[in-house]
């Protein structure tokens, strides 16, 4: 076999020796130097292009959801599973983002930000604004838990925090929730530094903020909004849902 | 059903019951539907399998395309109006169940199913030579014998259809049997192997009725039976009595070795030739196919049948046992990874064991994650603004570590600038009070009061031995209270979870202090035993409080994990049976070797070929 080759290859030497063989190494080059471009820019394009809907259990992700890609009301369950799909961002731009919807379960959550987190490029975090006096403690454990996560320290997203359920009057305001999560966030940092170092000795969390000064939203690497909606809308299941604030943040992003 | 058993990887069973109802569900894997069917828990309906596989297959075929063309969309936009056709086979299921039920009360049927019953009794003994070998000594392989001579007797004089399709089997196992008893007689008796064939053909006749009742140790019955038989069994019996080999066993053995060792090492060998015999003809059949079988999964599409899972199963199974995970969750745990995978379609280039090994990753990572991470710096602090002092109850069997680490947990504090209050509750452990003492002596002097503006950082309450624990606690909390101390970190002693009046006391003091924090301190050397002891501790705290909702223990202590390199399993066993997370580590003996759990790393160390 080795003989047959080796005429092969003088022939194609050969032939190749002539002015032909400059353009067809040029035309090679350039296919494969084009090649590499495209990958890698779709690489950069796709591998942040998702926006992820995250929170607590019952705080209205699923809905969300469901609203912004058909308009329309569902009823929901507790989501066990993601669910994603591409949402046109405005009417005449023909941008979109992949809009996914994790669930919020506890044993489930952090699989699933694992996941999704490289691929993020901003971050919906719906609060339950009835319950947040009561779940203050474990939204803000949540919250830390995405802030001081490493990829996405270092992607820094677009983070906004949606306080859902505004249609109910009981519900709390933006700034009230921003207040009570900076405190709340504040001590968590000194608690979790605090907590005994893990078993393998992987570097402790990482530091949010600027030591010294309370904890404030703008000290984070990435851009922090607050934005008040309701997936379910004043009118009930019938009428529409009130997202202004949101989807024009989405288009601000994307 | 969403949020408990299926997130935590309880998915095993197929039911799951709630209050008055019980559900039933079924998974699918590939369009990712889960089906549930609910019903009164008194009712008994027998047609609701049935009714969720024909609605399972119903709804999918009919609206397979809008699944797989528009994904997520398509669920969102599509209506699914599903509401007749699920009457109608909810009214088919109905009537069939109703048209079965008479035919079932004919006797003649009972007679067949009795028959079929005891033959099937006859055929599993066959097919598990194994466990005769173990069950019975020299005397016990006559039965075996006796056996194996009397089914084939039985195939051939039975003939109705279901032997006829046994018969094969049958043979071939008779085969095994045959092969098997040899060897069995070969190494433990040098004489005596001729006469022993024809006793066990005088004895079919009169040994099938009576032996068809009993299916273990019945060495005394067979005995008699030989000695009361016809002439060759009685001539024969004398001269197996006497035989030097037989009454003292192999003159290969050493003297002083134990029985049960070669015993086992023979079980061994039986087992593998049995599989080995059962595995040749599938393998020789399996032989082309399998190649190509084996290509095809690879590329291409291809979804997950529970045949495939089975072996990688059994052996991710086994891996896990011997990393220490207790066998029973092991089992569950695998379970549950094949009702999720079952029928799932592979992608690209995944083999059946890529695919198993990375769920049931996930599914271990999962376990180790449970509901809300038990955070005591954020709680002290909560209590601190109350003006109240956080209690930790520390329990658990004798030996763990308690104490201990219940000075590891009272360094920690005080690093951080809480004033701790040790209550000794172990007024029965000789030296348990002095050995809180010796902690509290050692801590004051490691952060002397000079440093922490002029108060006693950790302080012992104690009153001597003998007195009753719970009253113990009670004033500890008081004094607590008036001193303004910030944690109170209650050691109880060491008790057994059988132990009923001692688990009752525990309960008590629980029930009665309601404590902030009830930790179960466990060591990770444990195996098997965990499940057992957490079980039985929730239990007895359940019974015994008179409150609506009982305290059950909130978190785990995982103590000398130092000692075990990476059979780590302990861990998951724990937290699996409780769904309460594991909130320190204990990794050795000096004040500084508490850590937290790192669920990824246990989870690698633990699926560590």
């Amino acid at each position: 076999m080795a003989g047959g080759l080796e005429p092969d290859l003088a022939a194609l030497r050969r032939e190749l020796s002539g002015p032909a063989a400059l353009s067809v190494l040029l035309a090679l080059i350039a296919v494969a130097v084009t090649f590499l471009i495209w990958r890698f820019v779709q690489g950069r394009r796709s591998s942040r292009k998702a926006v992820l809907l995250l929170g607590l259990c019952d705080a209205g992700k699923t809905l969300l959801f469901a609203r912004l890609l058909s308009g329309r009301y569902r009823d929901t369950q507790t989501s066990i599973t993601d669910s994603s799909a591409t949402y046109r961002v405005s009417r005449d731009k023909s941008t979109s983002v992949t809009l996914i919807d994790l669930p919020g379960h506890e044993s489930l959550r952090l699989q699933f930000l694992e996941r999704f987190k490289a691929a993020a490029r901003a971050i919906v975090f719906v609060v339950d604004s009835v319950a947040f006096q009561r779940e203050v403690k474990d939204v803000a454990e949540f919250l830390y838990q995405v802030l001081v996560d490493g990829t996405i320290l270092k992607n820094a997203p677009a983070l906004l925090i949606a306080c859902n359920k505004q249609d109910v009057t009981m519900a709390k305001s933006a700034k009230l929730i921003q207040q009570q999560l900076e405190k709340e966030l504040n001590t968590l940092r000194v608690t979790r530094s605090a907590a005994p170092t893990s078993l393998d000795s992987s570097g402790g969390p990482a530091q949010l903020g600027k030591k010294g000064k309370d904890f404030d939203f703008s000290q984070l690497p990435m851009k922090v909004e607050f934005v008040e909606c309701s997936a379910r809308g004043s009118k009930g299941e019938e009428g529409d849902a009130d997202l202004e604030g949101l989807e024009k943040w989405l288009v601000k992003v994307a | 059903l969403l949020t408990a058993p299926l997130p935590q990887e309880r998915g095993g069973n197929n039911s799951f019951t709630h209050e008055a109802l019980t559900l039933k569900y079924k998974l699918d894997n590939q369009f990712e539907l889960v089906f549930v069917v609910g019903f009164q828990k008194i009712l008994t309906l027998t047609y609701v399998d049935k009714l969720i596989d024909d609605v399972h297959k119903e709804f999918r075929d009919k609206y397979r395309n809008e699944f797989q063309q528009k994904g997520a969309l398509g669920l969102l936009n599509g209506t699914f109006d599903f509401k007749d056709d699920f009457m109608r086979l909810l009214r088919d299921a109905e009537e069939s169940s109703r048209v079965r039920a008479p035919t079932v009360m004919k006797t003649f049927e009972q007679s067949l199913k009795s028959q079929k019953t005891v033959k099937c009794m006859i055929e599993t003994r066959g097919e598990k030579p194994k466990e005769k070998v173990k069950n019975k000594k020299n005397k016990g392989s006559k039965k075996e014998g006796t056996e194996a001579a009397a089914a084939p007797s039985k195939a051939s004089g039975g003939d109705k259809q279901p032997s006829a399709a046994g018969d094969k089997e049958e043979l071939t196992k008779d085969e095994i049997l045959q092969k098997n008893r040899e060897e069995f007689f070969r190494r433990h008796m040098k004489a005596g192997e001729k006469s022993r064939s024809p006793k066990p053909d005088a004895q079919k006749e009169k040994g099938k009725k009576p032996r068809v009742w009993d299916l273990g140790n019945s060495n005394a019955k067979v005995l008699d039976y030989s000695n009361s038989a016809t002439n060759g069994s009685a001539e024969a019996c004398p001269v197996e009595e006497f035989d030097p080999d037989m009454a003292l066993g192999d003159k290969n053995r050493e003297p002083g070795r134990l029985y049960d060792l070669e015993y086992e090492s023979e079980d061994e060998t039986e087992e593998e030739k049995v599989v080995q015999n059962t595995s040749k003809p599938s393998a020789k059949k399996g032989g082309l196919g399998g190649m190509f079988g084996m290509l095809k999964g690879l590329v291409g599409s291809k979804s997950l049948t529970r045949e495939d899972m089975d072996p990688v199963l059994e052996k991710m199974k086994d891996h896990l046992i011997a990393k220490n995970v207790a066998a029973e969750i092991a089992v569950q745990l695998c379970e549950s990874v094949a009702k999720k995978l079952e029928g799932k379609v592979m992608g690209t280039f995944t083999t059946v064991t890529s695919t198993v090994k990375q769920a049931l990753q996930e599914a271990l990572v999962q376990i180790l994650q449970p509901q809300r991470r038990v955070d005591v710096l954020r709680d002290v602090m909560d209590a601190q603004r109350h003006r109240r002092p956080y209690v930790v109850t520390f329990c658990g069997v004798n030996g763990v570590g308690k104490s201990t680490n219940l000075a590891k947990i009272s360094f920690w504090l005080i690093e951080n600038g809480f004033s701790v209050l040790i209550a000794a509750c172990d007024t029965f452990r000789a030296g348990a009070v002095e050995q809180l003492r010796t902690h509290t002596r050692r801590l004051n002097a490691l952060h002397p009061p000079e440093s922490h503006s002029g108060r006693t950082m950790v302080q012992l309450y104690e009153k001597g031995y003998g007195k009753d624990a719970a009253g113990i606690a009670m004033e500890a909390i008081s004094y607590a209270r008036n001193q303004g101390f910030d944690v109170v970190l209650v050691d109880t002693a060491g008790r057994m979870q059988d132990n009923a009046p001692l688990m009752t006391a525990l309960a008590k003091l629980i029930a009665v202090n309601a404590p902030d924090l009830v930790l179960f301190v466990g060591e990770a050397l444990v195996g098997n035993e965990a499940v057992d002891q957490l079980v039985k501790f929730n239990k007895a705290l359940a019974d015994h409080s008179m409150a609506q909702t009982p305290r059950l223990i909130d978190g785990i202590v995982l103590t000398k994990f130092d000692t075990i390199d990476d059979k780590v399993g302990a861990a998951i066993s724990m937290t699996y049976i409780t769904s309460k997370p594991i909130v320190f580590v204990g990794t050795g003996q000096t004040y500084c070797d508490l850590r937290s759990l790192n669920a990824k790393a246990v989870v690698t160390a633990l699926m560590k070929a």
